[in-house]
C-alpha cells in the first residue's frame, strides 16, 4: 500500500505546484520600490507568464512584497495587513534597505531589518532592483515554495513573541488586536 | 425520472461545464495578454488558481451569511445548468432536466445567487462590498431590459417558452435564430458583456476602482468556490446563447466551436474599451440595445 | 347557524374587548387572543347558511360563494395572526381598548363586504371598514392632519363614486343584488356600462392604492401601529381587489369590453413600475414597506386586467401571497421599532446575530416577494410572466418585468440596511423580539417555504375561485404548473436540485480546513491597513442608489401628489375669483336679485 508519509507528499507536491504558479500580489506600494512592479507586470517583462497576478485585499493575495525602506508608520500598517492575509503567505523583501537599511542607513524614522519584525522568505537586493531581477526573485520564491521552505507564515506563528516584542518596542500608539487564530 | 441517472448525468455535465469554462477564461487571459503584445499565462492558469485557493490553509470568514454565499452561487450554477439543453440531437445522455423548466424559470434562477452574495458581501461589514453590490444591481436593471425584450420577442413569435423548444424551431426552419430574428440576436449580443462583467461594465469587481467590490472579503476556499462558479455559469450563458440563437449544436466538438466564436465578442471588446461609470452603463443599455429590442418586438408582432 | 353570527358575534367581541380594557389590560389581552384563536377555528369548520332580511323595500343578503371564500380565508388568517401578533406589539401603549374595537370592527366589515350579495349591505360594510381603518390610522397622534385626512378625502371620492354606482344599478337593474347585477350588465347602454362600471372601479381603485389614487397609501400605512398596518396592507387592500376581480371579469370580460381590462393592465403596470422606483429611494422602512405593497398591487391590476385564466390565476395567486409576505414583513418592521425604537436606515444596522427569527422570517419573506426559486414567490411571478406570454402582451410585459427587477434593489437595501453591516453601540442591548411577535412571523414563513415546493396546496382553492368567475382550469398539479403552450415548470426538482447542492458543497466547504476557519467580527474588515476604531461609522447608508438615481431622476422629478395640489391650487384660485362676486355693497346684492327676477319672467315658461 501507499506508504502513509509518501501519499502526504504527493498531496504537498501537488499542492505546492498550484501555489508556485498563482501567486496573487497584494497591491500596496509600501515604499519607493514600487514603481519597479508596473514594468515588471506589463508588457515587456509579463510576470504573468508565471501566473502572478495583482489582488487587491489582503483576504484575496498571497505575496506581501515589501518594496523599499519601511517607514515605523508604514510598518504598523504592514503588520496589520499581514496578519489579514491567509495562510500560507510569503513576503519578499524588495531593495537593500530591507535588508540592512541601505541609503536610509541612519535614519531615525526607517527600519534596518526587515527580519525582525515580520518573517521575509526571499530578499531581492539592488536599489531599485530592475524588472529582470525581481522576475529571478519571484522565480526563487517559487523554488523555495516548490521544496517546501518557504514557511514564513509558520515562523511568524511560532516565533510571535519574539516579533511582538520586536514590533512593539518600535512602534509606540500599538492599537491593534492581538492576532489570534 | 431516475435519480442515480440525473446524479451520473448532472455531475458529468458539471465537470463538463467547470472544465470549459475555466479553459475559456484561461483563453480570455491569454487572448488578452496577446493582444497586449505580451505572452501570457497558460491556459490551464485558472485551474492553478482555484487549486492554490483551495489549498489554503486558514480561512476568514465575517459570519454564516457570509460563509453559505459562494454556495448560494454554486447552487445557482449547477441548478441553471441542470435546464439548459447542451446537445440538440435527442441525445438520452445530456438530457438533465430540461423539460422540467423554461426561459422564465432561468431568468429568476440567474437572479439568486447575486442575492446570496449580496447578503453575504453585506455581512462583512466593508463598506465597499456594499457599495459594490448596489452598482451591481442597479447594472443589473440596466442590462435585464433589452435581454428581455430579445427573449420575449422570439418567445411569443414561436410559441414556446422552452429553450429545447426554439433549439427545435431552428432545425425544422433551417435558419438560425441569429439571421430569422437579427433585431433580438443584436439587442441579446449588446448585453452579453454585461452579464459577464468584462469591460466596459466591470465597476462592480474592479481592484482599483472599489477595491474589487463584492468580494474583497472573500479569501481561500470562498473565493475558490466563486470562481468555480464564475466559470460554470460563464459556460451556462454562452451555451444558453448558442442554444437560443445559433441553433444549438448536435455534439460537443461544434459546441465548442460555437460558444468560442460567441465568445469572442465580448473579450474583444473588453480588452480595447475602457470602462463606465454605473450610470453611464445603464444609460448605455436603455440605448441602442433597448432599440434593437424594441424592434426586435415590432417584427416578432408582425 | 347563518352567516349574520358572525358579523354580530365580532361586533358585540368588539364591544366587549373595549370594556374589558376599561378594566383590566390582560383581560383585555385574553379577549384578543381567544378571538384570534376561534375566529379562524370557526371559519374554516362550520360552513354558515346564508342570510337575507329585507328592510323597507331593500333585500340584504349575505352568504358566501368560493369566490370570497378565498379572500375570507386570507382576511381571518391574516387578522388572526395580527391579532396575536400586537398583543405583544401594543403593550407599552395606551387606549388598547378604543384601538381593538377598531381592529376587529374592521375585521368585520372585510367579512361583511365578502359576505354581501347585494350592493346596500356591501356599501354599509365597506364604509364600516373604511371609517374604522380611519380611527386606528389617526390614533397615534401624530401628523393627523397630512394623513388621516388625505385617507379621508380618498376614501370619500371612491366611497361617493360607488354610492353613484349603486344608486345607478338600482335605477337600470331593477334591484340591488350582485348576481342580478351581473346578468343585466350586458343589456345596458354602452354609455351607462362605462359610467357604471368606472364608478365602481374608481371606489375599488382608492382602496387598492392603484395609481393616481394610492396617495393616501404611504402616509397611511405608516402613521398606523405595525400590527394594525398588517392588515391594512395584507387584507384590506385585497377588498379593492375583490371589487376590482369582479368588475373586471364579470363586467368586462363577459360583455365584452376588453379594452378597459387593457386600460386597467397598464395602469397597473405604470404603478408597479413608478411605486416600485419611488420604494428604491426611501429611507424609512415603513414607507419602504408602503411603496412596494403599492407595487405588487399594480402586479395583481395586470394578472386580472389582461382577462385570461392564468392572468386571473396569476392575481389571485399574487393577492394571496402578498397577503402573507407582506405581513410578515411588516411585523418584522413593527418588532425592529418594537425593540429599537427607530425604523431609520441611517440609524439602524446591524442587527442580524440580535435578532435571528426575525432575520429568518424576513428572508425568507424578502426572497418570495423578489420572486426567486425556492420560495413560493417564483410561482407567482412564472404564473404572471405565462399569462402575459400566452395573450401576446408585448409591452406589458417589459414594464412587469422591469419593476420586477428594480424590486430587488429594494429588497437588498431593506436586508442590508437593518440586519447587516456594521454594528452600532447603542444597538448592544437589543435583544430578540418576544415570542408573541416571532412565532407568527417564523410559521408564515415555513408556510411560504413550503408552497415553494408545493404550490398546488392554494391553486385548490383558487381554481374554485375561478369556476365562480367563469374560467375553467389550467393545467396544475400539486408540484407542477404548465402553461398554454405545454412548457412545464416542476417545482419539486427545482427545489431539490437546488437544495442538494447547497448542501453538498455547506459540507465540503465547511469542513475543509475547519479547524482553521476562525470568524473575525465586522470591525475587522480590509481597511488598507487601518483599524477600524469603535466610534468610526463606516456603514454605508446615505444616498444608497445614488447612480441609479441618477439615471432615472427626469422621471421621478414629479409626485403625484404635486399635482393633486397643484389641482387643488387651481380651483382654489378659480374661487377665489369667483368670489368677487360678493362685494359687500348691498346695492350690488338688490341688482343681482333683480337680474334674476328678470330672467326667471323672460325663460321661465320654459321651465314649467
Amino acid at each position: 500500500m501507499v506508504n502513509d508519509k509518501n501519499s502526504q507528499k504527493i498531496v504537498d507536491i501537488i499542492q505546492n505546484y498550484a501555489r508556485k504558479h498563482s501567486l496573487f500580489i497584494l497591491a500596496y506600494g509600501t515604499g519607493c520600490g514600487a514603481i519597479e512592479v508596473p514594468p515588471t507586470m506589463t508588457s515587456r517583462y509579463d510576470a504573468e507568464r508565471f501566473g502572478i497576478r495583482g489582488a487587491a485585499t489582503p483576504r484575496q493575495a498571497d505575496v506581501l512584497l515589501i518594496t523599499g525602506y519601511l517607514a515605523t508608520k508604514t510598518l504598523k500598517r504592514v503588520i496589520r495587513t499581514y496578519e489579514q492575509m491567509q495562510s500560507p503567505k510569503y513576503i519578499i523583501g524588495f531593495g537593500s534597505c530591507t535588508i540592512n537599511g541601505g541609503m536610509y542607513w541612519d535614519s531615525y524614522n526607517t527600519i534596518k531589518r526587515l527580519d525582525m519584525y515580520i518573517p521575509v522568505d526571499v530578499y531581492i537586493n539592488g536599489c531599485m532592483p530592475r524588472p529582470e531581477s525581481v522576475i529571478a526573485g519571484f522565480i526563487k520564491l517559487q523554488k523555495l515554495i516548490q521544496a517546501g521552505k518557504a514557511d514564513g507564515w509558520d515562523r511568524y506563528q511560532k516565533n510571535l513573541d519574539f516579533y511582538r516584542k520586536n514590533q512593539k518596542k518600535i512602534i509606540k500608539n500599538w492599537q491593534m488586536p492581538d492576532y489570534n487564530w | 425520472m431516475n435519480i442515480w441517472k440525473l446524479l451520473l448525468t448532472g455531475s458529468v455535465t458539471t465537470i463538463i461545464a467547470f472544465i470549459v469554462g475555466m479553459t475559456y477564461m484561461g483563453l480570455n487571459r491569454k487572448i488578452t495578454a496577446r493582444i497586449q503584445n505580451r505572452v501570457g499565462p497558460p491556459i490551464y492558469q485558472n485551474f492553478l488558481d482555484v487549486l492554490k485557493l483551495w489549498s489554503k490553509k486558514t480561512a476568514v470568514h465575517h459570519g454564516f451569511m457570509q460563509h453559505v454565499a459562494p454556495l448560494w452561487m454554486i447552487a445557482m450554477s449547477i441548478t441553471t445548468l441542470m435546464f439548459i439543453p447542451i446537445l440538440n440531437n435527442g441525445s438520452k445522455f445530456f438530457v438533465n432536466l430540461t423539460f422540467d423548466g423554461d426561459l422564465i424559470l432561468l431568468l429568476y434562477l440567474m437572479a439568486i445567487g447575486s442575492l446570496g452574495m449580496a447578503l453575504g458581501a453585506g455581512q462583512t461589514g466593508n463598506p465597499n462590498s456594499a457599495i459594490g453590490v448596489t452598482r451591481g444591481l442597479t447594472q443589473m436593471v440596466g442590462f435585464e431590459i433589452p435581454w428581455v425584450m430579445a427573449l420575449v420577442a422570439m418567445m411569443i413569435q414561436y410559441k414556446t417558452t422552452s429553450i429545447a423548444g426554439i433549439m427545435d424551431i431552428q432545425h425544422q426552419t433551417g435558419t438560425w435564430m441569429m439571421f430569422s430574428s437579427p433585431f433580438a440576436f443584436l439587442a441579446a449580443l449588446l448585453v452579453l458583456p454585461g452579464m459577464f462583467r468584462y469591460s466596459p461594465f466591470d465597476i462592480v469587481g474592479a481592484p482599483a476602482e472599489l477595491a474589487s467590490g463584492p468580494i474583497s472579503e472573500f479569501g481561500g476556499k470562498y473565493l475558490a468556490t466563486m470562481m468555480t462558479s464564475g466559470s460554470i455559469f460563464a459556460f451556462v450563458k454562452l451555451t444558453l446563447y448558442v442554444d437560443l440563437f445559433m441553433g444549438g449544436a448536435s455534439n460537443l466538438g461544434i459546441l465548442l466551436v460555437k460558444t468560442f466564436t460567441l465568445y469572442m465578442f465580448p473579450v474583444l471588446w473588453g480588452v480595447t474599451s475602457p470602462r463606465f461609470r454605473t450610470e453611464q452603463s445603464v444609460k448605455f443599455f436603455w440605448g441602442w440595445p433597448l432599440v434593437f429590442g424594441l424592434l426586435g418586438l415590432i417584427q416578432a408582432a408582425f | 347557524m347563518s352567516n349574520i353570527i358572525i358579523i354580530l358575534a365580532l361586533f358585540s367581541w368588539a364591544i366587549l374587548t373595549y370594556l374589558a380594557f376599561r378594566v383590566n389590560k390582560t383581560l383585555g389581552n385574553i379577549m384578543v387572543g381567544l378571538i384570534a384563536v376561534a375566529l379562524p377555528v370557526y371559519f374554516f369548520t362550520y360552513t354558515p347558511a346564508d342570510y337575507s332580511i329585507n328592510i323597507g323595500g331593500i333585500n340584504l343578503q349575505l352568504g358566501f360563494n368560493s369566490f370570497s371564500k378565498l379572500f375570507a380565508a386570507l382576511v381571518v388568517v391574516i387578522g388572526a395572526f395580527a391579532l396575536f401578533y400586537s398583543i405583544s406589539y401594543m403593550s407599552k401603549r395606551d387606549r388598547l381598548g378604543w384601538f381593538y374595537f377598531n381592529f376587529i370592527l374592521s375585521i368585520t366589515g372585510m367579512l361583511g363586504i365578502l359576505m354581501s350579495k347585494d350592493f346596500v349591505s356591501f356599501f354599509i360594510f365597506w364604509e364600516i371598514m373604511t371609517w374604522s381603518s380611519y380611527l386606528i390610522v389617526v390614533y397615534n397622534g401624530k401628523e393627523v392632519n397630512k394623513t388621516g385626512i388625505k385617507y379621508m378625502i380618498f376614501s370619500a371620492i371612491g366611497a361617493y363614486a360607488m354610492l353613484m354606482a349603486i344608486v345607478l344599478i338600482n335605477k337600470w337593474s331593477g334591484n340591488t343584488g350582485l348576481e342580478n347585477f351581473f346578468s343585466t350588465f350586458s343589456s345596458y347602454s354602452t354609455a351607462s356600462k362605462i359610467l357604471v362600471s368606472s364608478l365602481l372601479l374608481t371606489g375599488f381603485a382608492v382602496k387598492s392604492a392603484i395609481m393616481p389614487l394610492h396617495v393616501w397609501a404611504p402616509n397611511a400605512y405608516t402613521n398606523s401601529p405595525m400590527s394594525y398596518t398588517v392588515v391594512f396592507s395584507g387584507a384590506l387592500s385585497k377588498m379593492g381587489i375583490y371589487g376590482m376581480a369582479l368588475v373586471a371579469i364579470k363586467l368586462y370580460l363577459q360583455s365584452g369590453m376588453h379594452v378597459y381590462g387593457e386600460v386597467l393592465a397598464w395602469i397597473g403596470a405604470i404603478t408597479a413600475v413608478l411605486a416600485t422606483f419611488w420604494a428604491i429611494f426611501q429611507n424609512d422602512i415603513r414607507k419602504l414597506l408602503a411603496y412596494s405593497s403599492i407595487g405588487q398591487l399594480g402586479y395583481i391590476a395586470v394578472g386580472l386586467g389582461i382577462g385570461t385564466k392564468m392572468g386571473v390565476a396569476a392575481g389571485l395567486y399574487l393577492a394571496l401571497l402578498h397577503g402573507l409576505f407582506k405581513s410578515v414583513l411588516f411585523m418584522t418592521a413593527g418588532a425592529i421599532e418594537y425593540r429599537t425604537g427607530k425604523t431609520d436606515f441611517r440609524e439602524l444596522r446591524g442587527l442580524i446575530w440580535k435578532m435571528p427569527w426575525t432575520f429568518f422570517a424576513s428572508l425568507v419573506a424578502i426572497i418570495a416577494l423578489a420572486g426567486m426559486p425556492p420560495i413560493s414567490g417564483m410561482v407567482s411571478k412564472w404564473l404572471i410572466y405565462e399569462a402575459l406570454l400566452n395573450s401576446q402582451h408585448y409591452f406589458l410585459i417589459i414594464l412587469v418585468f422591469l419593476a420586477s427587477t428594480s424590486a430587488f434593489l429594494y429588497c437588498f437595501h431593506f436586508l442590508f440596511g437593518v440586519f447587516l453591516g456594521q454594528r452600532e453601540d447603542d444597538i448592544e442591548n437589543v435583544k430578540e423580539a418576544p415570542a408573541f411577535m416571532t412565532v407568527p412571523m417564523v410559521l408564515i414563513a415555513f408556510a411560504l417555504i413550503a408552497l415553494g415546493s408545493f404550490p398546488g396546496l392554494i391553486l385548490n382553492p383558487i381554481a374554485d375561485a375561478m369556476n365562480y368567475l367563469g374560467f375553467s382550469d389550467f393545467n396544475w398539479t400539486m408540484s407542477s404548473l404548465t402553461n398554454e403552450w405545454g412548457n412545464r415548470l416542476l417545482l419539486k426538482h427545482v427545489n431539490t436540485m437546488f437544495m442538494v447542492v447547497f448542501v453538498v458543497f455547506f459540507v465540503v466547504i465547511t469542513l475543509v480546513s475547519r479547524r482553521k476557519t476562525r470568524r473575525v467580527g465586522t470591525k475587522d474588515i480590509a481597511n488598507a491597513g487601518e483599524m477600524v476604531r469603535k466610534e468610526d461609522n463606516y456603514h454605508f447608508s446615505e444616498n444608497f442608489y445614488q447612480p441609479f438615481w441618477r439615471v432615472i431622476s427626469p422621471i421621478m422629478k414629479n409626485t403625484v401628489e404635486t399635482i393633486y395640489l397643484r389641482f387643488a391650487k387651481g380651483i382654489e384660485e378659480f374661487f377665489e375669483y369667483f368670489r368677487r362676486i360678493y362685494t359687500g355693497n348691498s346695492q350690488t346684492n338688490a341688482f343681482y336679485v333683480i337680474i334674476f327676477l328678470i330672467l326667471l319672467f323672460i325663460f321661465g315658461a320654459n321651465l314649467i
